[in-house]
């Protein structure tokens, strides 16, 4: 921790939080805000004057609430940066007229009431996300008396209450009175494998960090008496399976049941636990003084902010999603960003550390190569088709064109650099002014055309947006989940590249049905190009109304790369639609069609001879 | 801002009213079958 | 280019028994030869392995193909590997098109074994459309930022951070909390050696 503060390749912006992210691979903008500390960083030198005559106290997050803190203080004594900080939300001084003792108690003169934020813009050419995991909350569960009875602690507190740097010192004692806690009930799995409380998957630590905690306190207290409830224990990492052995040996009971009740004599404030030892299948009740929770690890609560920032994808169970789950599994599948700790999944600190290297090096190769090749998929514009509207330049996610200025004469330009190839505004573009390279409007029309040349009536083209519903059908292909075999699908980069006119042509030769899939809005690759398929397809449903075509034939659904399940589900039940659909029904479709465009090409011959 | 409006799910029919911001595009999923082919369906149409 | 005769090389995988178990390969192959333009067929045990890869180099060569069509898994896991491989024969990486026959066909219809060769076959129909209509493209390369940004300042974040400024990289490590260290800086001593964590 130390060497991160004085490493000199590395600045450290604690205190700060990145608010914007633009750019791709090799080149990405960001935007930090470091947050006002009031104190200088430089310059305080920790001395802990200013702390004495600062009259505020609140409870200590760092120390769980155990005891208190004033609000200039600093997070832990051995913190890097080694400066404090003004809480503001509890400072009284912010107007110095009413305290600023702190400030004339600093020799230094580090205090500073009208420091203001600071943004910082910086490039860089990688990122490593490593935003790390929240723990788990047991107040929202009661069987375990969490809220009702103070003896009732987290693994999380106890780790604060153990540890000699903690606000007993070191001396364990339990929070009613104080006092040594004889026997110890440890409850495992508190919020992880359960589909009622928190979350159905395994926090993966917890067990191990009981294991250890049985140790500790066997080393510091020999007469504590510690029992541990559990489902199974998970001891598969390297040296566990020897402590888990070491625990047993020193004495710890392990009883395999999850208590169903936890009550409190109010006398004692003891607690008392029934369980069904399901080894024997037999109900007790065990009475112990202090009751810890092994608490799981979930998702961070600002997870979603994380995600939109760098346009991230999260797995079925809420961490992020990675690139390939067994063979890139550090990388997102955004190019130029890694993953590194617990904001991927739960994991120890031997794997996270493990993680975090193989993502420097990841990000190195890159920092190495000192170049980038951009996939060639980016728009193009063919001015001559253009006529100033000016839709481009607005609908593009990432504000990649320039717009035009029909008086001067001045035509949008794409920025190559810029464009990540959602194919939107060539989707928009009325003027069919935009070529998307690679996914040019010929070459899907002609995967159209080659599905329905025969047998039209048993096919079902569906569209899939290569980040999210065609990784989620190949993960329905990995699960091996079964579904009807007439889908046939057309990958795109992104929904947005779905033109109208591909939809409309599938219509035309023949489809029963169209499906138009895509990532769910807080997944999208292209930061909101999701948001115009929408649009679109609800501009396309009144169209096909009017032009009294069912638009039920048309289907929208959002599938994440998580949701194999859900991929294999609509693919069930678009088959049921299309066997409802007849012959004859698709024979009038073609025929309104063929008309519509008749009329259309009439329209234009008549405005080509007008104009 | 937000008002409420009627809504249909394409894939199972089902009809509901939810709050609604025009122009403000928004992900819907159909209470019934979970279905994201959600439409809006004006009541009065200003003709 | 323009006026250039289509050559379309279809390489038909059977990815060990994960494609052929299902789909009937052989039918796909002689299907392939049906279509339009196709120059050359050939079927692979492992398309993505080296004998296979050497394949598709050598019926490039063999063929004169300006067009290569594998049919075999999905395109996130090999579009790369191919790629390099025609890039290698001298042919522009984006007249390269893949048929995605495993996960999106031999994988999820396991029991109907007729219907997903005929839809093995259309999704080579559709690909070998596609394929006679692609461009080659040149990809532009992109100069690098040479720092790296860690977004937490944990464990994880520390040692990303450590390793890549001892790698000699420019980083900078953003923490939203006062100081760096996360939640195992809450952490008394830590499994498996027992130490402290600090
Ligand atoms: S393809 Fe998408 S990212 Fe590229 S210019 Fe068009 S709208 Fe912008
Ligand atoms: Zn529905």
């Amino acid at each position: 921790m130390m060497d991160a503060g004085r490493h000199q390749n590395l600045t450290l912006l604690a205190y700060s939080e990145v608010e914007h992210v633009t750019g791709y691979i090799g080149n990405f903008n960001v935007k930090i805000r470091k947050k006002a500390r009031y104190v200088n960083e430089d310059e305080c030198t920790a001395c802990a004057d200013c702390v004495e005559s600062c009259p505020v106290s609140v409870p200590d997050e760092y120390q769980q609430g155990f005891s208190s803190r004033k609000a200039i203080y600093i997070q832990l004594p051995q913190a890097v940066p080694s400066a404090y900080l003004i809480d503001m939300d509890n400072c009284l001084g912010n107007n110095p007229i009413a305290c600023g003792k702190c400030k004339d108690a600093c020799e230094k003169e580090c205090i500073d009431f009208d420091m203001q934020d600071e943004i910082i813009d910086i490039e860089v050419g990688a990122i490593i996300v490593a935003a790390g995991m929240d723990v788990y909350d047991p107040s929202e569960m009661d069987e375990f008396g969490y809220r009702s009875y103070e003896n009732v602690i987290t693994s999380m507190e106890f780790e604060r209450l153990i540890c000699a740097g903690g606000p007993t010192e070191g001396h364990f004692v339990r929070p009613t009175d104080y006092k040594l806690p004889k026997r110890i009930s440890f409850i495992q799995c508190v919020g992880s494998r359960s589909s009622k409380n928190g979350n159905k998957y395994c926090s993966n630590i917890c067990c191990m960090n009981t294991i250890k905690d049985t140790l500790l306190l066997k080393d510091h207290y020999p007469d504590v008496q510690s029992k541990v409830f559990y489902i199974d224990i998970r001891a598969f990492g390297k040296g566990f399976e020897d402590l888990f052995m070491r625990s047993k040996e020193s004495g710890v009971q392990y009883i395999r049941g999850i208590p169903g009740d936890v009550w409190e004599d109010p006398k004692t404030k003891n607690l008392l636990l029934s369980v069904e030892d399901t080894t024997i299948g037999k109900v007790q009740v065990h009475e112990s003084d202090l009751v810890v929770l092994s608490v799981g690890v979930e998702p961070r609560k600002d997870m979603k902010k994380l995600q939109h920032l760098l346009t991230l994808s999260n797995s079925v169970d809420g961490f992020l999603l990675e690139s390939h789950p067994k063979l890139k599994p550090v990388d997102a599948p955004t190019r130029g960003i890694f993953y590194a700790g617990c904001v991927e999944s739960p994991k120890d600190i031997k794997d996270s550390v493990t993680q975090a290297s193989a993502a420097a090096a990841r990000a190195s190769i890159i920092l190495n190569a000192g170049k980038v090749e951009i996939e060639a998929i980016t728009a193009i514009i063919d001015t001559d088709k253009c006529n100033y509207c000016g839709v481009c330049a607005r609908v593009c996610p990432y504000n990649a064109i320039t717009a035009p200025d029909r008086k001067s004469g001045v035509y949008p330009t794409i920025i190559q650099a810029a464009c990540a190839g959602c194919g939107t505004c060539a989707s928009e573009c009325v003027q069919d002014a935009i070529t998307m390279r690679h996914f040019k409007d010929d070459q899907i029309i002609a995967q159209v055309d080659a599905i329905l040349e025969e047998n039209n009536m048993d096919k079902i083209v569906a569209f899939a947006c290569n980040w999210c519903s065609y990784a989620g059908g190949d993960l329905a292909g990995t699960s091996r989940l079964q579904y009807p075999t007439n889908v046939r699908l057309i990958r795109t980069m992104c929904s947005g590249r779905v033109d109208e006119k591909f939809i409309i042509h599938a219509f035309k030769k023949g489809a029963p049905l169209v499906l138009l899939s895509g990532c769910h809005f807080a997944d999208c690759h292209y930061i909101s190009a999701v948001t115009w398929t929408q649009r679109r397809v609800e501009r396309l449903w009144n169209k096909l109304e009017r032009l009294g075509i069912r638009p039920e034939r048309l289907q929208l659904e959002w599938i994440s790369a998580a949701e194999g399940q859900k991929f294999a589900k609509v693919m069930r039940e678009l088959e049921e639609m299309r066997k409802k659909v007849t012959d004859k029904e698709v024979k009038e479709t073609m025929e309104i069609l063929a008309k519509d465009e008749e009329k259309a090409k009439a329209k234009k011959a008549k405005q080509a001879a007008a104009g | 801002m937000a008002e409420k409006a009627k809504f249909k799910c394409l894939r199972c029919g089902h009809e509901y009213e939810d709050k609604y911001t025009p122009k403000v595009p928004q992900e819907r999923t159909c209470p019934k079958c979970l279905s994201n082919s959600v439409r809006r369906i004006e009541e009065k149409r200003k003709a | 280019m323009e006026d250039e005769k289509l050559r379309i090389g279809v390489f038909v995988c059977d990815c060990g028994l994960n494609i052929a178990g299902t789909v009937d390969c052989e039918a796909v192959a002689k299907f392939a030869e049906t279509l339009d333009d196709v120059e050359a067929v050939v079927r692979n045990k492992y398309t993505c392995a080296d004998p296979g890869q050497n394949e598709i180099k050598k019926a490039i060569a063999e063929h004169k193909l300006n067009r290569v069509v594998v049919a075999s898994c999905t395109p996130k896991i090999h579009e790369p590997t191919f790629r390099q491989c025609v890039a290698d024969a001298g042919l522009n990486p984006y007249l390269f098109e893949m048929a995605n026959l495993r996960e999106q066909c031999s994988w999820v219809h396991q029991d109907e074994k007729e219907k997903a060769t005929e839809k093995a076959k259309d999704l080579v129909k559709s690909a070998v459309a596609r394929s006679r209509v692609l461009e080659p493209q040149i990809e532009s390369e992109v100069a690098v930022t040479k720092a790296a940004l860690v977004i937490g300042g944990g464990m994880a974040g520390i040692q990303a951070a450590l390793d890549l400024a001892d790698a000699g990289h420019k980083v900078y490590l953003v923490e939203k909390e006062p100081s760096i260290g996360g939640i195992m800086a809450a952490l008394d001593k830590t499994y498996p050696t027992m130490d402290c964590s600090i």
